[in-house]
């Protein structure tokens, strides 16, 4: 294995590195508001992608009929809920916020594929797309149980996961697509070894989404609200901030995140609809090892996934996820030996 | 308690399901068809499926009787496939079983077939031989003998060392096998065996190693879109040697996403693929022909992959057998089942799309030379090489 | 209405079970057989995950070893699937053994990933090797048989499955209510109150988990000479998921819910299957949508799953069955109380830092046979470091901690609680969904030696009945006779306090040590509280109890110990401390 071999499995793996590092932080930040492990996060990336694909190829995305069908559900549910209550008078805000605001991306949408649109503005068409799949799917099915025990909201969550890529299934096909470069060409680091601009693209763009988190959560308002309601949700009700809206606020950015995630893949890699599992999955890992709470470390375990991935296929190609994960372990008992553990992480299961 | 009820109506609709034996028509022949319209197999399935509504298109009378079809999806789940195979021959009496994508699953319905006596035309790649294989026979031709094929066009092309990548799955074990068995034959030399996971997104690792042996041609045991990855990377690390494939990705999204990467890619496939260009001698060429005008009727569109001809011939193996069995015995028994069995292992050139077929029992497959022709990517189009 | 209501129900279903056979068809037969499979892995996780408290997504990873094992031995050396039971049940159990030893010990956002890593190396490693058929698998494995006989015939596994699946269930019944089943129902409740009665919950957990592999092992045993084809696909990731929403389907809180939750998925799964493609021509990619959908809206309507909900709504007219009230010939042992007056506990210079703060700085005091000492002190003081130190929750920086002669500075809590010590806790834990004797029993863990085998074939019946007989004593004694029944939850805190202390004199300790036990309590249940605890002085108990409250210990304790700033302030009797002009400043704030 020569220094040219390792430099570009190095590379490889830093740029799937950037990847899961991304969804990592939209995986950590809807779990640091809602205790909900978002398993379809990778789902969301996939169905960005997929869109672009379909922008390039001048055929209508179905993701524009799954958006629909979600903003109605969304605003039923949002009706029922206000009937209810008793409250009518919300109800004109609510069918604007559920159901007219995801038309917007979607009509937005339908222009970008019927013309023939800039690259730019096909990608900007499909990130906003995607952007409502997360809040609505999560307002029709996560929010009803959003205070049960986390076993029970990860189970759900996994089968959201199921159910978005049965509907990705049925909207688009069993079948993988590419979508154009970004930017094309390559850079030569060294006179032997050369980086694609994709590549670099990536890792810029996942370094410079980290520390806009960073700064987020720990300077602005808003974000430490966030923070607060993942902490005591009680408590931050009490000091006026309303989880179920902080909730959607995470799950916006979240998805905006996904939407980003999907097109800066989708150049590189075939992607189908059940890509999303083994993306979530691999960014769960990375969001595991930051404990579900820190960035940083986040950080350093994607990378470390996208190391090992890619030097573990050069090893054992069919073997690698084996490699992976059998070297998580030892991660794992460190990372648990070194995190606070107190015996309020007991959880009674529901009753 | 809304919920409770509704959940007691699905508890009783489970069990009338499993308890009554649904009404059987005796006069008509009924066939179960098993694929995978989800999971991972779904993009062969899909294919599959189609082929298989244009052949009941095509014919949708056997031997003078009606047909009743039944179709289930086994979501490429082998347990699923041995669950369906059972309620179609239990509960719904079907005289033969159809399918499936997969080779574990198509082996679990193999299974099933077996103990319960019912004749099985397999579609995916899988065999049994001897005892085991009494009841099944398969249609794709057998892997060797395309194999074959390709080691015949790199010889001619004088390749001397192959390296090997293909999926960590069943098929991609038979490729190997195939390959491993053929090349020392015709002396070449396999110099590597690099395996990768249908879902995985980069080869980089595997293809590294790939181009440091040098290889004078890289052969894939991959099939779909999944296929064209090995080939993209191989285009991005700059290989320049041969290129070749099997029959399994005759498909036009592999095409479009391996775009420029798999230009002048060589493969073995079943004759229907490049119908128009075989001679007008050729015994497959009017079925051929056949299939694609019953597929442009009932689906508006031409067929492009060669996944969709095998369910045709399936179909028209079951048509020939119950043709020969013809009024020996009812359908809807056990002894016609018996018969039909007895008719399919020993069908004699049936001419399909693939090819003609000629079974024997105890031998699973029943193509020969004729089902294989050689093609070559050409500007995004498969050109006729020979056969 | 009696809870035997559901016993009887189950003598119901087992006779339905029996029956079975001869009323369903072929085809219903066999989805009953993937039931009974199925149900088996969900009982394992049910034990698991509902009452370990361990999310696992690799169970059908010992469902694929364990039949990988079967299928390899009768196919390669061509013996009797019998013989593949044993050799499956080893490796299985070797490999949970492994694995578990590697993982339970990783808290508790850590360990369910941990079962994913495994969940899906196994399949993986099992697909590549040469032996087992790489991702072919075996085929022709060949069937059960008894007596020269296949079982294969006639359907005949069915009653092969479901008297495995009775007999799990019977086990797993008879565990959940041992002394082993209620430290693994206390598993939940955090791993400090399982050291203060002196078990431990990492080889609890460990045990659960290589009992619920061992369910998985049997399952996999029997879908391999069921299905006679094993191959890795259905061992994979997506399978345990599927087990795990079985458990969930059903309920992970009780036994019957693997069951049931087996049982809806998979008829759920053959009826949209029989039904959706009556509605639509994708009927076959319409079933996972709306099999997810279905699955979420049971979520929302019930949480805990089928079983959940109809004891939610049935459960509060249930009156639970207590366990009969026999005579016992003896009683469990007593242990050898010291001589009054003789010394006890010994703490000499006991120094605790966090890193740069001191919380306790060289304190020394003794507790004597028979008295009661109070450790007061504001807020602040040190008292509730000082109480971790003597019960070997927290370490010593420095100085000794001597416990009837023996040196207990380095011991842990399970270690001091096997001498003699047992505790209280300030954030009371008890079970809130076990009743009250049982809450009390767990107190005699150390009192009593049945394990988890002896547990399940329900040869400790004698044991236990000493242990409830020692239970109805105890809370005799706090006065909550005749309320065994009611559920721990349902109290008012001062008599969950006053639980809690009927659990320690279970454990029958030298030393009583209490936590804070009049933090939170009205004035009426402090009067209570102190009446008894008086009481159990005249009895002979010597307590130890850390209070904030001066006016409750004044009237209450032999002698006082008081800290301030971690520091000892004095110690004396109540009268002395009272007038002490510097308890007075700390307490009052005096003027310089």
């Amino acid at each position: 294995m020569g220094w040219d071999v390792i430099l570009i499995l190095l590379s490889d793996g830093i740029a799937n590195g950037a990847i899961y590092l991304l969804a990592g932080l939209g995986m950590v930040l809807i779990f640091s508001v809602t205790r909900v492990v978002f398993v379809p996060f990778g789902d969301v990336a996939v169905f960005s992608a997929l869109s672009l694909a379909a922008f390039e190829g001048g055929k209508l995305p179905g993701t524009i009929w799954l958006v629909l069908t979600l903003a109605a559900v969304a605003s039923l549910c949002e009706i029922g809920v206000l009937l209810r209550r008793r409250e009518p008078q919300k109800i004109a805000r609510a069918v604007l916020q559920y159901g007219v605001l995801p038309a917007v991306p979607c009509a937005l949408a339908a222009v970008v594929a019927a013309t023939q649109a800039p690259q730019l503005v096909q990608i900007v068409a499909a990130i906003l797309l995607v952007v409502p799949v997360a809040p609505l799917a999560a307002r029709i099915l996560l929010q009803p149980i959003a205070d049960a025990s986390s076993l029970v909201l990860l189970m759900a969550s996994l089968v959201m996961h199921f159910f978005l890529a049965g509907l990705g299934l049925m909207f688009m096909g069993p079948e993988g697509f590419r979508t154009q470069l970004l930017v094309d060409g390559m850079i030569n680091l060294t006179p032997d070894f050369s980086v694609s601009m994709q590549t670099l693209l990536m890792v810029s763009a996942a370094l410079v989404l980290s520390v806009l988190f960073f700064l987020f959560f720990e300077r602005t308002v808003s974000g430490k609200a966030l923070r607060a309601t993942a902490v005591n949700r009680v408590g931050a009700r009490l000091v006026g901030i309303r989880p179920a809206r902080s909730a959607m606020l995470a799950y916006i950015c979240a998805s905006l995140l996904a939407g980003l995630i999907g097109v800066l893949i989708a150049p590189i890699t075939t992607l189908y609809y059940d890509s999303g599992f083994t993306l979530g999955l691999k960014a769960f890992v990375a969001a595991i090892i930051g404990g579900l709470v820190s960035y940083p470390l986040t950080a350093v375990g994607a990378l470390a996934v996208g190391i090992v991935e890619s030097f573990g296929s050069f090893w054992s190609g069919a073997l690698k996820d084996v490699i992976v994960f059998s070297l998580l372990i030892p991660v794992l008992l460190l990372r648990s030996y070194y995190a606070t553990h107190s015996d309020e992480d007991e959880e009674e299961i529901d009753q | 308690m809304k919920f409770f009820r509704a959940l007691t109506s699905v508890f009783i609709a489970g069990t009338v399901t499993m308890a009554a034996p649904l009404a059987s028509f005796a006069a008509d022949l009924k066939v179960g068809f098993i694929t995978s319209l989800s999971g991972s197999s779904s993009s062969l399935g899909i294919p599959y499926g189609k082929g298989f509504q244009a052949a009941v298109a095509y014919m949708p009378e056997v031997a003078g009787k009606k047909v009743d079809v039944v179709q289930l999806d086994d979501a490429s789940d082998p347990t699923t496939a041995a669950r369906n195979a059972r309620k179609l021959i239990v509960e719904d009496k079907v005289d033969v079983l159809i399918g499936t994508p997969g080779t574990p699953s198509a082996l679990a319905i193999a299974g099933v077939a077996r103990e319960l006596k019912t004749p099985f035309i397999c579609i995916a790649n899988a065999k049994l031989e001897g005892e085991e294989g009494a009841w099944m026979v398969t249609v794709p031709q057998p892997t060797p003998l395309m194999i074959q094929g390709v080691i015949d066009q790199m010889k001619l092309a004088g390749v001397k060392t192959v390296a090997y990548i293909g999926f960590a799955d069943a098929w991609g074990d038979i490729v190997y096998d195939a390959l491993s068995k053929a090349a020392p034959a015709a002396g070449i030399k396999v110099v590597a065996n690099e395996r990768y996971a249908r879902t995985d997104t980069a080869v980089t690792g595997q293809v590294l190693k790939i181009v440091a042996t040098h290889p004078d041609a890289v052969l894939t045991g991959t099939s779909g879109t999944p296929g064209a990855l090995p080939y993209l990377a191989l285009a991005s690390r700059g290989y320049r040697g041969k290129l070749y494939g099997t029959h399994a990705i005759i498909n036009p999204d592999f095409i479009r996403v391996g775009g420029a990467a798999v230009e002048g890619l060589v493969a073995p496939t079943g004759p229907v693929v490049v119908v128009d260009q075989l001679a007008a001698s050729n015994p497959t060429r009017k079925i051929g022909l056949d299939f694609r005008a019953i597929y442009e009727k009932t689906f508006k569109t031409v067929p492009t992959d060669a996944f969709g001809p095998y369910s045709f011939d399936a179909w028209l193996l079951f048509a020939d057998a119950a043709k020969r069995v013809g009024n020996k015995a009812q359908p809807g028994t056990p002894e016609y089942r018996t018969a039909l069995r007895d008719a399919i292992v020993s069908s004699k050139e049936v001419v399909g799309t693939q090819g003609v077929y000629n079974y024997k029992p105890g031998q699973p497959f029943g193509s020969d030379q004729r089902a294989v022709v050689m093609v070559k990517l050409e500007k995004g189009q498969w050109k006729y090489l020979g056969q | 209405m009696n809870a035997s209501i559901f016993r009887k129900l189950g003598v119901v279903a087992a006779v339905l079970l029996a029956l079975a056979p001869l009323l369903l068809g072929g085809f219903g037969i066999g989805l009953m057989n993937d039931i009974g499979i199925g149900a088996l892995v969900a009982l394992g996780l049910v034990m698991l995950t509902g009452i370990g408290g361990v999310t696992s997504f690799g169970q059908a990873a010992f469902v694929g070893i364990a039949a990988y094992s079967t299928a390899w031995l009768t196919t390669t050396w061509h013996v009797s699937a019998w013989l593949g039971l044993p050799f499956a049940l080893v490796l299985t159990a070797l490999a949970a053994l492994l694995i578990g030893m590697l993982t339970l010990r990783l808290g508790s956002h850590f360990l369910p990933i941990s079962t994913i890593a495994w969940g899906l190396s196994v399949p993986l490693v099992l697909s590549n090797i040469e032996a087992l058929g790489l991702h072919t698998g075996i085929t022709n494995i060949a069937p059960v048989r008894i007596a020269g006989w296949s079982l294969q015939d006639g359907g005949a596994m069915y009653y092969l499955i479901w008297a495995c699946v009775g007999l799990a269930c019977w086990f797993c019944r008879n565990l959940l209510q041992s002394r082993q089943g209620r430290a693994l129902r206390s598993l939940r409740g955090g791993s400090a109150l399982l050291s203060s009665v002196g078990a431990d919950a990492y080889r609890l957990r460990l045990q659960l988990f290589v009992f619920a592999a061992l369910l998985s092992a049997l399952a996999g045993w029997l879908y391999a000479h069921n299905n006679r084809y094993v191959s890795p696909s259905p061992f994979d990731v997506h399978a345990s998921i599927e087990f795990l929403l079985m458990a969930v389907m059903g309920g992970l809180g009780q036994l019957p819910g693997a069951l049931i939750g087996a049982g809806i998925v998979i008829l759920l799964k053959n009826s949209l299957q029989d039904v959706l493609p009556l509605i639509s021509e994708r009927g076959g990619q319409l079933e996972v949508i709306v099999f997810s959908l279905l699955f979420l809206l049971l979520l929302h309507r019930a949480r805990a799953g089928f079983c959940g909900f109809v004891l939610r709504h049935m459960g509060s007219r249930l009156k639970p069955i207590l366990p009969p009230q026999i005579a016992v010939a003896q009683p469990l042992a007593m242990r050898q109380q010291p001589l009054a007056g003789s010394k006890i506990l010994s703490v000499q210079g006991a120094v605790k830092r966090f890193g740069g703060l001191v919380a306790v700085n060289q304190v020394s005091f003794d507790v004597s046979a028979g008295e009661i000492v109070g450790l007061i002190g504001p807020n602040g003081a040190g008292k509730s470091t000082m109480f971790n130190l003597v019960t070997g929750a927290a370490s010593l920086t420095h100085g000794s901690v001597h416990f009837l002669g023996t040196d207990v500075t380095k011991l842990s809590q399970r270690a001091v609680a096997r001498l003699g010590m047992a505790r209280t806790f300030q954030h009371v834990k008890l079970r809130p969904q076990m009743t009250l004797l049982d809450n009390v029993a767990l107190g005699a863990h150390l009192r009593t030696r049945a394990g988890l085998l002896a547990a399940g074939l329900r040869l400790d019946r004698a044991e236990e009945a000493r242990i409830f007989h020692e239970a109805r004593v105890q809370l005799a004694r706090i006065g909550l006779q005749g309320r065994e029944h009611e559920l721990a939850g349902a109290l008012p805190l001062g008599t969950q306090r006053m639980l809690e202390i009927a659990r320690a004199l279970v454990a029958d300790p030298v030393l009583l040590v209490l936590d804070e036990p009049a933090a939170g309590l009205r004035h009426a249940e402090k009067q209570a509280l102190g009446e008894l605890l008086r009481q159990l002085r005249r009895q002979g108990v010597t307590i130890l109890i850390v209070e904030h409250d001066m006016d409750f210990v004044m009237k209450l304790v032999d002698r006082l110990v008081v800290m301030n700033f971690g520091s000892k302030l004095m110690e004396g009797n109540p009268a002395a401390v009272r007038r002490d002009p510097q308890v007075q400043a700390a307490y009052l704030g005096g003027t310089a």
